[in-house]
């Protein structure tokens, strides 16, 4: 920190070990600041944080009463968060049972203006998303942001056919025939394609790995 | 040492000039056109218009507090380094709090807490006010100027939602059929509504000081 | 060309005093427009009609409002706040909301013109300041295209004309549904050649009987009224005829490159807002460069980047802000492209 001295008026040593000390002490006061906020606030922030997710996931699973998070490194499966922040996660659902209900991923992708953050849920067994829920996004204000609240957009994503033969892409408003297809927002076209390429390229991925894994999963292992 | 001005004890109706200085006659935004990143980026809703005001407000008064207390202990060099690292340890309280607070407001201002850091209304003030005065009227200034800034995002934020969205606070204004202004919650509604709101407050002030000179002339 | 304040000379020299005045040159501009208004009458009905004269009346009000409150003489006989109305509706959908329409011509004036100082200080083409506004504002609205020559078009207006204020336009889909004379969907040419690589035939481009904005499908008139303007030297048809060209030579090398994708050139000079664009709003006086290079530049520019904008941008049309972006740049090139006086020798600047 002392580099901060400028060297033209030449400094006596006096001078410059006591702007040393300044700053050292300014810069301890403050990282105990900081270090005392950082600690107290510690809980509340994971508590927020775990509960947007949680609270995501059961909206994407209804009926969801135990939630069991997979990390995925490298192809493989590992039960809990891991310590890689940047590995996907698999979020499981199950009922009160016990039984699977279903899986929720995120997946990202361009939309019009930066990056879509979404969750979706799938069905192993019916082999279909049956949940789609955007969480960031930057799409323009009353055309593209319409991803995340129109009814008829979303109603695509209730059962949504994953086949191996058939890409998900977005079609033209109304022009949907399969069920691998979606509507898109007519004057929102291009946020809903990228809402079709983000889930077909997750699915894509995350498909094989789930049914390789399946029985761990419906255990909850 | 910094500052030659006097010390002296300060009076109630000196004190309140302080506080009211920034909140009407200096006011940040309106009259000294600083700080106008967070001014323009997040004041498309009143919420983020009001959380991001009250953070201002919490690191502008800190800081203030806090450099006037080492005030007379800071060498001329190095005062600029330790008024960042003051303020820069306000933002990072503020944004650990909001962070523990709402993760949703959080998650609106986006990188513009951090950018409070920048403000250069907080360091402004930090150099101009909080380095040659002592901490009580450091921290009133503190107060008046944030909350002169808040009050600012506040117009702005009112202007932009109520257009733009046709909600107050996410209250809806108008039933379902209103047609929003879009433009208003993208980048260039925050110019054109901070333009408009600057023209109102010229109008207003070059009306008054017409007023004035009428008086005088008249004297 | 005239001077725009009595003393201000805007051209570079030689000189020469005519006596044309401002309020002569722009009269005869709106004698010009007034044939594509009735084209745009006939094309759309009453609606149209309407969308005129709503127009028209929100820029002189505003006009004159300016005037007043920064008491000034009115400046509404010099007719050029009359064209500024005109083009606006001219660039809208004939269905546009009229609140939406008197916002839009508020915003043209106010804030296009009379914010810099009225005529002769705007930095841009006052008209499309405000289509821009709208646009960004009400993006769906201004999307929504009703076809041309419907069913019972000269009785009934478009539901969407009669919005009221500070509401959402209904939805047109049934409406189309009942009046229309062909398969029209609700897409301009443009929009079908984007989205759906279906491209129009060139005669009813040519003539205008297709649907797209008020005034803006009649290529044929556009290019009449524009010969009108240029043969009595009231408009530089340099500029123009630079747009269009640059246009057609960019839409062409796209077109080359990949002709699955890019439409024909001679669809690319025909369709939207290309035409009156570049005759009647890259003209403006105020906005253009005055150097005789610059307003070839300035022309290229724009029809290059109406070209690069409606091909590789997310939007099927980008005349309007080719336009704005040219208006924005027109400063610069004046100054790149100062004459060499004659008989002195180019001579490095010293400092």
């Amino acid at each position: 920190m002392n580099s901060q001295a400028p060297s033209r008026p030449p400094l006596s040593t006096a001078d410059g070990i006591k702007m040393v000390r300044l700053l050292g002490t300014v810069s301890f006061v403050c990282g105990l600041l900081i270090v005392i906020t950082h600690r107290g606030t510690l809980s509340a922030i994971g508590r927020n944080q775990e509960r947007l997710t949680r609270e995501a996931v059961a909206e994407l699973l209804p009926g969801m009463q135990r939630q069991v998070v997979y990390s995925v490194h490298g192809g493989e499966l590992s039960k809990g968060e891991g310590s890689d922040r940047l590995a996907g996660k698999i979020y499981a659902g199950y009922d009160a049972s016990g039984k699977l209900l279903g899986l929720v991923m995120e997946a990202s992708e361009r939309g019009y203006a930066d990056m879509i953050k979404a969750m979706y849920a799938y069905s192993p067994s019916k082999r279909c998303i049956t949940g789609f829920k955007v969480l960031e996004m930057k799409e323009t204000p009353g055309l593209g942001d319409k991803i995340a609240t129109d009814k008829n957009f979303l109603e695509n994503f209730k059962q949504l056919v994953y086949d191996p033969d058939h890409p998900i892409v977005a079609v033209k408003a109304g022009a949907k025939k399969n069920n691998w297809e979606i509507d898109a927002i007519s004057g929102a076209t291009i946020s809903s394609r990228a809402v079709g390429r983000m889930l077909n390229r997750s699915i894509r991925e995350m498909a094989p790995l789930i049914e390789r894994n399946l029985r761990r999963i419906e255990k909850g292992e | 040492m910094t500052g030659a001005h006097l010390v002296q004890a300060p009076s109630p109706s000196e004190n309140y000039e302080t506080f009211f200085n920034g909140l009407w006659k200096q006011n940040p935004v309106f009259v000294q056109v600083l700080g106008m990143c967070p001014t323009l980026a997040v004041t498309n809703s009143v919420r983020n218009a009001l959380a991001m005001g009250a953070a201002t407000l919490f690191v502008l008064v800190c800081s203030n507090m806090l450099i006037s207390l080492v005030r007379k202990r800071v060498p001329k060099q190095v005062r600029i380094a330790t008024y960042i690292l003051i303020i820069a340890t306000f933002v990072t309280i503020v944004d650990y709090l909001i962070k523990a607070l709402s993760i949703a407001v959080y998650k609106a201002l986006g990188p513009f807490i951090a950018l409070i850091v920048v403000n250069c209304m907080i360091l402004g003030r930090a150099e101009a006010f909080a380095s040659r005065n002592p901490p009580g009227k450091a921290i009133l200034d503190g107060l008046g100027m944030g909350l002169g800034f808040s009050f600012a995002l506040l117009c702005l934020g009112a202007v932009r939602e109520v257009l733009g969205a046709g909600t107050f606070l996410g209250v809806p204004l108008f039933g379902p059929r209103f047609q929003p202004w879009v433009l208003f919650l993208l980048p260039p509604g925050g110019f054109l509504t901070l333009a408009l709101w600057l023209l109102v407050f010229r109008a207003w002030q070059s009306r008054k000081e017409r007023k004035q000179e009428q008086w005088r002339a008249a004297a | 060309m005239p001077p725009l304040a009595p003393e201000i000379e805007l051209r570079t020299s030689p000189h020469f005093h005519s006596n044309r005045s401002v309020e002569m040159i722009m009269r005869n501009v709106v004698y010009a427009l007034l044939p594509l208004c009735a084209f745009s009458v006939w094309n759309f009905g009453l609606s149209a009609l309407a969308l005129i004269l709503v127009s028209v009346l929100s820029c002189l009000v505003t006009e004159h409002l300016f005037c007043w409150l920064s008491r000034r003489k009115s400046s509404l006989g010099d007719w050029s706040v009359t064209i500024t109305g005109i083009l606006l509706a001219l660039t809208l959908p004939p269905g546009f909301p009229l609140w939406m329409v008197a916002v839009g011509g508020f915003v043209s004036v106010g804030l296009g013109k009379m914010a810099f100082g009225g005529l002769g200080f705007n930095v841009f083409n006052p008209a499309l300041v405000g289509r821009a506004f709208l646009q960004a504002c009400f993006p769906t609205a201004i999307t929504a295209y009703s076809p041309a020559l419907a069913k019972n078009r000269f009785t009934e207006f478009i539901p969407t004309t009669f919005t009221p204020p500070f509401l959402q336009p209904p939805p047109l889909a049934d409406w189309i549904e009942r009046v229309r004379v062909d398969a029209f969907s609700g897409a301009t040419p443009l929009m079908q050649q984007k989205f759906d690589k279906v491209t129009a035939d060139w005669q009813p481009l040519f003539f205008g009987t297709v649907s797209g904005s008020a005034g803006e499908t009649p290529a044929l008139l556009i290019l009449l009224c524009g010969a009108y303007l240029a043969a009595r030297n009231f408009m530089d048809w340099r500029i123009a005829f630079s747009m269009l060209a640059s246009a057609f030579v960019s839409g062409a090398a796209f077109h080359f490159l990949n002709p699955a994708v890019y439409p024909h050139p001679w669809f690319v000079l025909l369709s939207g807002g290309l035409m009156l664009g570049a005759v009647f709003m890259a003209t403006d006086m105020v906005a253009s460069p005055v150097t005789p290079t610059g307003v070839w530049i300035y022309g290229a520019l724009m029809g290059l980047i109406t070209v690069v904008i409606r091909n590789l941008g997310g939007l099927p049309e980008g005349v309007m802000y080719a336009i704005l972006l040219g208006n924005a740049v027109s400063p610069l090139i004046d100054n790149l492209t100062q004459p060499r006086v004659y008989g002195v020798h180019p001579r490095r600047r010293t400092a």
